[in-house]
C-alpha cells in the first residue's frame, strides 16, 4: 500500500474491491506508478490507489468510500492531458473513467447523444455516423481522449475555428459530487427552463467541482462537402500573414492549421506520414464544409490569400482517404516529435489572430537564445498555437531553460490581448501564469466559486488556482496592449 | 543482473507519452488500465531501468499480459518499436527470474523438444489425434476449466496423409515466372497441412516454380516473442543457412503472419552479430506474405484466368487481419484486393478486423482466460456481419477462430486465404 502519506485501510480497500469489482482497483505501487503523471511529463506523484468504476452508481459509492477513507480525488480520463491536470496529488486516488465507455442514446430525430465520460472522442462520432451526424469538437489526440477529459479540459481541436470547443456542445451532465450524490445538470431538452446555467462553470473545471460521469452532447449533421487544401510556404511568417489576412477578410473556412518544417519532418518520419512536402518551410492545412457552391467560392478565396502571400504550390482533395491521410498526420504531430527528444513541452497560448507571426518569432527567439529546439504546429484559424520545445527530463537545467521559454510565450500571448491557453487547461503547468491574466480579486472569486461546489477542496486540490497569492509569485497582470492602441502608435 | 539490463532502455526514451495508442491496445480495452496499455509498460520498463519501480510481480505479469499484437506500432507517431522492447523484456525477466521447475520443464519439453524437431512435432501431433480420435479431450475437458474449453476446441489433427510434407519441388503451370521458397513451418504441416499444398497449387497456378526446404523446421518467432532469444538467435541463423542452400536469392514466400513478420527482422534479431548481420539483412528482404506475392500485377493477372465461380464457399467472407500482418508487415490491402478477385464471392469489412483476436501465438495455452476475453468482442463483431465465411492468414489465428466460432456454435467456416484461392482454382 501507500508508503507515504495516508493509507488506505484493507477495510477501504476491500469496500472498493466490492464496489466496482477486483480489476477496477489497482492499488500495488507499481501498477499506480502508470498514473504518476498524464501527457505533461514535467511534474510526476503518486497516487494512493486507482479506481476505476463502470457506472455512475459504482463512481457514487466509490467517492463515498475513499471520502471516509481521508483521501482527496483526482478525476481522469485517458490521461492524454498536456497540463499536469490528471497528475495524481497528495494522500490523492485517482478515480478513471476508462471503463466508463458506452454509449447511452443516440437521438438522430433532435440530434444529441448522451454518453458515459471515458467514451473515447471519435467513438462518439462513429456512433452517431449512421444517423450522418457528427460531434464537433476534434482534439488531436480523439482517437484516445475520453468525453469527460474534453469536458474538464474545454477541449477544441483544428476544427474550434468553426464549431466552438466543448463548452458549445455540452447540453446536460450528470456528476458526482463531493458527499457522493449523484446529480443532473441541464439536459437535452433543458434549455431556458430557468434554472441557473451550472454547465457553464463546470465545462473547463478541470475536474475541480466534481466527477462528471455521462455527457449529454449535441451532434451535428454532416456536411454536404468537404475540401481540404494543401497551401506550401518558403517561409514560417508568410504563413502566419496568409492566416491574418484570411481571418480580415472574413473568409470562414472550418479549420486553418499551420505546421512548421521540423514538425513536418517528424511526421513525415512516422507512421503518419501525410504526404506534406519537405521542400516547405510552413505548411497550412485548411478544410472547407458546406454545400457546393459555397465550397467551391470559400477554396478560391483561400487559394487566392495564400498566393499572395507567396505560397509556391497549393493543392485541394475531397477524396475521404486522402483528406484523412492528411489530417493523421497534423493529429500525431505531437508524438511524432518523440523522434527528436525523449519528452515534449507544448505550450498552449492564444494570440489575436491578427499577430499570430510576432508570437512565432517571440517564441522562436526565447528557444534560439536558450539553445532548444523549437517546432510550431498550431490552430492558426482561432489563434491558439502550440509552440514545442523538446528536450530531456534528466537533463535539469534543460528543464528550466524550457520552463523559461514557455513563460516568455506566455507572457508574449497576454502582452498582445491574448490567453494562457486554448484547449490544454491550466492544471499545474500555468498556475502561477495565472496571475499574469487575474488580480488577487479575480482569483478569489473563483475560489469561491469552486468552494460553492466543494467546500472541503474535495476534487483535485491544488490544480489550475495558484497555491501561492500573486503577490508571494511577485506578479502582477501585465498591462494589455489594445489592438487599436497599437494601430495609432 | 542490472536493471538497465532488463529493458530496452534506448527504445523506451523514443516514447513521449501521448497516449495515443490507448485504444488500440486489447488489454487496455478489457481493463481500463493504463498500466496494462502500451503506453504504461514503458513507463513501466523506463521506470525500473532508473530505478523508479521494481521489476516485481506486478511488472512481469504486465509484461505477459500484454499480447505482443503490435497494433500500438501502427498508430505510434513517434515510431517506437514496442514488439521488440517487449521482447527484450521478457527474455531479460526469464534469466532474472527463471520460472518454476514444472514450468521451466513445460518451456524446455515446447520450445526444446517440440517446436524445434521435425519428430517431436510429429509425436505431438500423433498424441493430439489419439486423444481426438478416442474422444478423451471432450472428456477430460470439464476436469481443465478454460483450458478445456480450448482443448475441446482444437483444430481436428488430420490424417497422416494430409501431414506429409510439401514435395521438394512444384512444377510451374504455364509460362514459368521463376522460383520461389516457401516455409513448411513447425505447426503448420501438423495441423494445416491442407494449406501449406493450397498455397503451393496457387503459387504454381500463378506460374511460380515451388520449393520447399525439407530441412528447416522453426523460424523462432514463438521463442523471440516469449523471451527465449538466445534461441531465437540460433534458429534464425539455422534458417537462413537451410534456406541459402537451396537456393540464394528467389523470394521467400510465408503463409503464416507470425513467422513472416519475425522472418523479416532477423536483419535487427541479429544486428549485433557482425558475422551474420548483413547476410540477415539480406535474407530478410528477400521475405514475403503470401498475398504480397500474389497481389503482384503479374500474380494477379495471371490469377484472374484462373480463378472461377465454381467454388463453393458460402458467401459473404469477411477477411480478418492477422495482427502480424497488418501491424507487423503493413500489409492491408492486398489479402482484400485477392478475396475480391474471386468470382460470385461476396465480401463484407468486419468493424475492428485490425484488432487481435487473443490467439498471439501460445497465449492461448498461457492464458486462457485472457484470450478468451480478447476474443469476445471479435465474435460479436463477425456475427454483426453475417459473415458464413472467416478468412484469415496465420495458424494462431486460424485456431483460434476455431475455438470461437465451435463455442458460439454458429456454423461459420474458418479458412485461410490460399484455401479460399485454391478453391475457387479452375481445373486446368
Amino acid at each position: 500500500m501507500g508508503s507515504d502519506g495516508k493509507q488506505l485501510s484493507r477495510r477501504h480497500l476491500a469496500e472498493l474491491e466490492r464496489i466496482v469489482g477486483k480489476k477496477g482497483v489497482r492499488a500495488d505501487p507499481t501498477a499506480r506508478s502508470a498514473y504518476e503523471s498524464d501527457a505533461f511529463m514535467l511534474q510526476r506523484a503518486s497516487a494512493e490507489v486507482i479506481v476505476l468504476p463502470r457506472t455512475t452508481a459504482e463512481a457514487a459509492a466509490a467517492i463515498k468510500v475513499l471520502r471516509e477513507a481521508g483521501l482527496v480525488v483526482v478525476p481522469r480520463g485517458a490521461g492524454t492531458g498536456l497540463s499536469g491536470g490528471a497528475r495524481p496529488v497528495e494522500n490523492g486516488a485517482i478515480v478513471g473513467t476508462a471503463r466508463m465507455r458506452d454509449v447511452l442514446e443516440v437521438n438522430a430525430e433532435d440530434r444529441y447523444a448522451r454518453v458515459q465520460a471515458g467514451v473515447v472522442n471519435v467513438h462518439l462520432t462513429a456512433a452517431c455516423a449512421d444517423a450522418g451526424l457528427f460531434y464537433g469538437p476534434d482534439p488531436s489526440s480523439q482517437t484516445a481522449c475520453t468525453i469527460g477529459g474534453n469536458v474538464g479540459n474545454n477541449s477544441g481541436g483544428p476544427h474550434g475555428f468553426k464549431y466552438g470547443s466543448t463548452n458549445r456542445h455540452v447540453l446536460g451532465l450528470t456528476m458526482v459530487d463531493s458527499s457522493g450524490e449523484v446529480i443532473q445538470l441541464g439536459g437535452p431538452g433543458a434549455a431556458g427552463d430557468g434554472d441557473l446555467d451550472l454547465l457553464g462553470p463546470v465545462v473547463g473545471s478541470e475536474g475541480m467541482l466534481g466527477l462528471v460521469t455521462e455527457v449529454t452532447v449535441q451532434l451535428l449533421p454532416r456536411p454536404e462537402k468537404v475540401e481540404t487544401l494543401l497551401c506550401l510556404f518558403e517561409s514560417l511568417d508568410a504563413c502566419c500573414d496568409a492566416v491574418s489576412e484570411m481571418i480580415a477578410r472574413r473568409l470562414e473556412p472550418s479549420a486553418i492549421e499551420i505546421l512548421d518544417r521540423l514538425t513536418i519532418e517528424a511526421v513525415e518520419a512516422s507512421v503518419l506520414r501525410a504526404g506534406y512536402p519537405d521542400n516547405a518551410e510552413a505548411v497550412m492545412l485548411v478544410e472547407v464544409e458546406g454545400g457546393d457552391e459555397e465550397v467551391d467560392a470559400t477554396s478560391a478565396d483561400v487559394i487566392e490569400v495564400a498566393r499572395a502571400f507567396g505560397a509556391f504550390d497549393t493543392r485541394r482533395t475531397t477524396d475521404p482517404v486522402e483528406r484523412k491521410r492528411l489530417w493523421a498526420g497534423r493529429k500525431g504531430a505531437f508524438g511524432a516529435m518523440g523522434r527528436i527528444a525523449p519528452d515534449l513541452y507544448v505550450a498552449d497560448v492564444v494570440a489575436p489572430r491578427t499577430r499570430l507571426r510576432e508570437i512565432v518569432s517571440a517564441a522562436t527567439v526565447a528557444c534560439r537564445e536558450r539553445n532548444l529546439k523549437l517546432a510550431n504546429v498550431f490552430h492558426a484559424g482561432d489563434g491558439n498555437l502550440h509552440p514545442n520545445i523538446s528536450y530531456d527530463r534528466r537533463d535539469a537545467d534543460e528543464v528550466r531553460r524550457v520552463l523559461e521559454a514557455g513563460r516568455i510565450i506566455m507572457e508574449a500571448c497576454v502582452a498582445a490581448g491574448g490567453s494562457l491557453t486554448g484547449e490544454h487547461g491550466i492544471g499545474l503547468e500555468k498556475q502561477d501564469e495565472m496571475c499574469l491574466v487575474f488580480s488577487d480579486d479575480d482569483l478569489e472569486a473563483m475560489d469561491q466559486l469552486r468552494a460553492a461546489f466543494d467546500p472541503d477542496a474535495f476534487w483535485n486540490p491544488g490544480k489550475m488556482l495558484p497555491v501561492r497569492g500573486c503577490r508571494e509569485i511577485h506578479t502582477r497582470p501585465l498591462p494589455v496592449h489594445s489592438p487599436a492602441a497599437e494601430g495609432a502608435s | 543482473m542490472s536493471r538497465e539490463s532488463l529493458v530496452d532502455h534506448a527504445r523506451a526514451l523514443d516514447c513521449i507519452h501521448c497516449g495515443l495508442c490507448l485504444t488500440t491496445c486489447p488489454t487496455y480495452q478489457l481493463t481500463g488500465s493504463e498500466t496494462s496499455s502500451p503506453r504504461g509498460r514503458i513507463h513501466l520498463m523506463r521506470a525500473v531501468a532508473e530505478g523508479r519501480a521494481e521489476p516485481d510481480a506486478t511488472f512481469e505479469d504486465e509484461m505477459n499480459f500484454c499480447l505482443v499484437c503490435r497494433h500500438c506500432e501502427s498508430v505510434c507517431p513517434a515510431g517506437v518499436e514496442f514488439g521488440a522492447m517487449m521482447e527484450f523484456s521478457r527474455g531479460a525477466l526469464l534469466e532474472r527470474r527463471p520460472p518454476g521447475p514444472l514450468a521451466r520443464l513445460a518451456r524446455w519439453v515446447g520450445f526444446r523438444g517440440i517446436l524445434v524437431r521435425r519428430a517431436g512435432l510429429r509425436l505431438a501431433a500423433m498424441g493430439l489425434r489419439a486423444v481426438q480420435l478416442l474422444r478423451l479431450d471432450v472428456i477430460t475437458s470439464p476436469l481443465l476449466g478454460l483450458r478445456g474449453q480450448i482443448f475441446r476446441n482444437l483444430p481436428r489433427v488430420p490424417s497422416a496423409r494430409e501431414r506429409r510434407p510439401l514435395p521438394p519441388v512444384t512444377e510451374a503451370e504455364g509460362p514459368a515466372r521463376g522460383t520461389v521458397l516457401v516455409l513448411d513451418g513447425c505447426v503448420m504441416p501438423e495441423l494445416f497441412g491442407r494449406v501449406n499444398r493450397a498455397m503451393t497449387d496457387v503459387l504454381a497456378a500463378t506460374g511460380r516454380e515451388v520449393r520447399s526446404v525439407p530441412k528447416h523446421v522453426c523460424c523462432g518467432a514463438l521463442h523471440a516473442h516469449n523471451g527465449e532469444l538466445n534461441q531465437a538467435e540460433d534458429l534464425a541463423r539455422l534458417t537462413i543457412a537451410q534456406f541459402e542452400e537451396v537456393d540464394g536469392s528467389a523470394p521467400v514466400v510465408i503463409d503464416s503472419a507470425g513467422c513472416g513478420a519475425h522472418m523479416k527482422e532477423y536483419g535487427r534479431l541479429l544486428a549485433n552479430d557482425p558475422e551474420w548481420r548483413g547476410r540477415a539483412s539480406a535474407f530478410a528482404a528477400r521475405v514475403v506474405d503470401l498475398t504480397e506475392e500474389l497481389a503482384s500485377p503479374e500474380a494477379t493477372a495471371r490469377l484472374q484466368e484462373r480463378l472461377g465461380d465454381g467454388h463453393g464457399i458460402e458467401g459473404p467472407v469477411t477477411w480478418d487481419d492477422p495482427c502480424h500482418l497488418c501491424h507487423g508487415q503493413g500489409v492491408r490491402e492486398q489479402p482484400r484486393q485477392l478475396l475480391d478477385l474471386v468470382p460470385g464471392l461476396e465480401r463484407v469489412e468486419m468493424p475492428g478486423a485490425d484488432s487481435c483476436c487473443g490467439s498471439a501465438g501460445i497465449y492461448t495455452v498461457l492464458r486462457p482466460e485472457d484470450s478468451l476475453e480478447v476474443l469476445d468482442p471479435k465474435l460479436e463483431s463477425l456475427e454483426s456481419t453475417g459473415a458464413k465465411t472467416l478468412v484469415t492468414a496465420n495458424p494462431g489465428c486460424h485456431q483460434q477462430w476455431q475455438i470461437g466460432v465451435g463455442k458460439t456454435g454458429k456454423g461459420v467456416e474458418v479458412l485461410h486465404l490460399a484455401e479460399v484461392l485454391e478453391r475457387a482454382l479452375k481445373p486446368r
